[in-house]
């Protein structure tokens, strides 16, 4: 199935397509807003690869970080401060954002303020913050949990549409394989597919080792290009990698967050599978292989 | 109503919407199989929002895709009834005789038929037991 189109942004920022023959959009950022001026750093430089490359990029980063291994880790700056910072970033550089949110209160002031509101994947079943997210009137950024399967994912979609909300991305982050490991199961985007909606792969994060470290969670970097590689080849319609200019002092996720110095050879090769998938989508069709069982 | 079987015709004993496994063709299949069980009967009828029939699921198709599907039951279970359902299907008129519902129910080997009217929207369903009822009651 080729699954429709959502726009994200648009008037005083960037347009960003995603789904169906769109070009691949990534979401991407420091995981964590960590102060006004390394949000702009990230913004210009994250900026001026994608701008090089002509990929289409919303600014991700989030204002608190509900999830944490500890209650000692870095929570974040604050929806206050965070918000604001997003919409400075948001109108200072013409750039689309997208943000998180843990609390079904904070949904709305969110979504005042973002083009595009995340479900953390933890939240994916919870009725009340996917109304919330809903109801924003914004595209939703959906990830599937780390404990579900694709197929259920429908149960998360259909409370969203309950809202009058059909612009939603589903993404893959991983699926628990046993304690403290993740692995990827490629199944997921055909069959989150099935739901009319364009997928995303969540990169940085399904290279997590969860709170592998006793109070910290672990991650396995090194495998982030032959990941989105093949998720690119399976048909994503966007990419989403959390990036850092110095990941061992990043405040959020400083294990999994992709150096800033390797984003350009991972989106480069990801937009060239991404061309590649479209071309043989056109020569050769839909992926309609056994589906009648 | 009639009093003779060669004047009753499929209104006179089909089974009125309320009465048979009636839905949407996103409801999943999960909900579906409770439904027919509800309503004891082998036979879903999927309609659209104007009520227009547009597929059929039965026990044998249940039965069918089961041996064809290498699917987990958790992912079946999730799936839409419409992904499962026959769109080409027969039909009976409510003003068709009874005998000759009869003779059609049997010819098919079925036990049950839709009933719908000239816009192919769902009146109800005749199964042949209520059927044989009239026809022992008369």
């Amino acid at each position: 199935m080729v699954p429709k189109i959502i726009t994200v942004g648009g008037g005083p920022v960037r347009e960003v397509r995603i789904g169906g023959t769109e070009p691949l959009a990534f979401l991407g950022g420091p995981c964590a807003i960590e102060s006004r001026s390394h949000a702009r750093q990230m913004a210009e430089r994250i900026g001026e690869i994608c701008d090089r490359l002509d990929i289409p990029w919303i600014y991700k980063s989030c204002y608190d970080k509900d999830c944490r291994s500890s209650a000692a880790s870095f929570h974040g700056v604050g929806m206050d401060e965070g918000l604001g910072i997003l919409g400075e970033i948001r109108s200072d550089y013409s750039l689309p954002v997208v943000c998180d949110f843990s609390d079904a209160a904070w949904a709305k002031p969110t979504g005042d303020v973002v083009d595009m509101i995340q479900v953390p994947a933890y939240l994916c079943r919870q009725t009340h913050v996917l109304k919330a997210a809903g109801k924003t009137g914004k595209p939703v950024h959906l990830k599937k949990g780390q404990f579900m399967s694709p197929w259920n994912m429908k149960n998360s979609v259909r409370k969203i549409e309950a809202t009058g909300n059909h612009q939603i991305l589903l993404t893959d982050r991983g699926t628990f394989f046993g304690y403290n490991m993740l692995i990827n199961d490629y199944r997921n985007f055909p069959i989150m597919m099935e739901n009319g909606y364009p997928v995303c792969f969540d990169a940085t994060h399904s290279v997590q080792l969860p709170t592998s470290m006793g109070d910290v969670s672990g991650g396995q970097r090194e495998f982030i290009p032959y990941l989105t590689r093949a998720a690119a080849g399976c048909g994503i319609n966007a990419l989403f990698m959390e990036v850092h200019d110095d990941p061992s002092a990043a405040l959020s996720d400083a294990n999994t967050v992709l150096d800033i110095k390797y984003l350009e050879v991972v989106l480069a090769q990801s937009k060239a599978m991404h061309m590649l998938r479209l071309e043989l989508l056109e020569k050769w069709g839909e992926d309609r292989v056994h589906l009648d069982g | 109503m009639s009093t003779s079987t060669d004047k009753m015709t499929v209104r006179d004993i089909l089974l009125s919407p309320d009465d048979i496994p009636v839905m949407p063709p996103r409801t999943i299949l999960k909900s579906a199989l409770e439904m027919m069980s509800a309503k004891r009967l082998g036979l879903a009828c999927i309609v659209d929002d104007t009520g227009r029939l547009i597929g059929i699921f039965t026990d044998g198709d249940l039965r069918r895709m089961l041996l064809r599907t290498q699917k987990p039951l958790s992912a079946i279970f999730a799936d839409d009834i419409i992904t499962h359902a026959r769109r080409e299907f027969t039909t009976i008129a409510a003003e068709t005789p009874i005998a000759d519902a009869l003779r059609l129910l049997e010819a098919r080997e079925i036990f049950d038929l839709p009933v719908v009217d000239d816009q192919g929207k769902l009146q109800g369903l005749i199964h042949l037991h209520p059927a044989l009822r009239a026809l022992l009651n008369t």
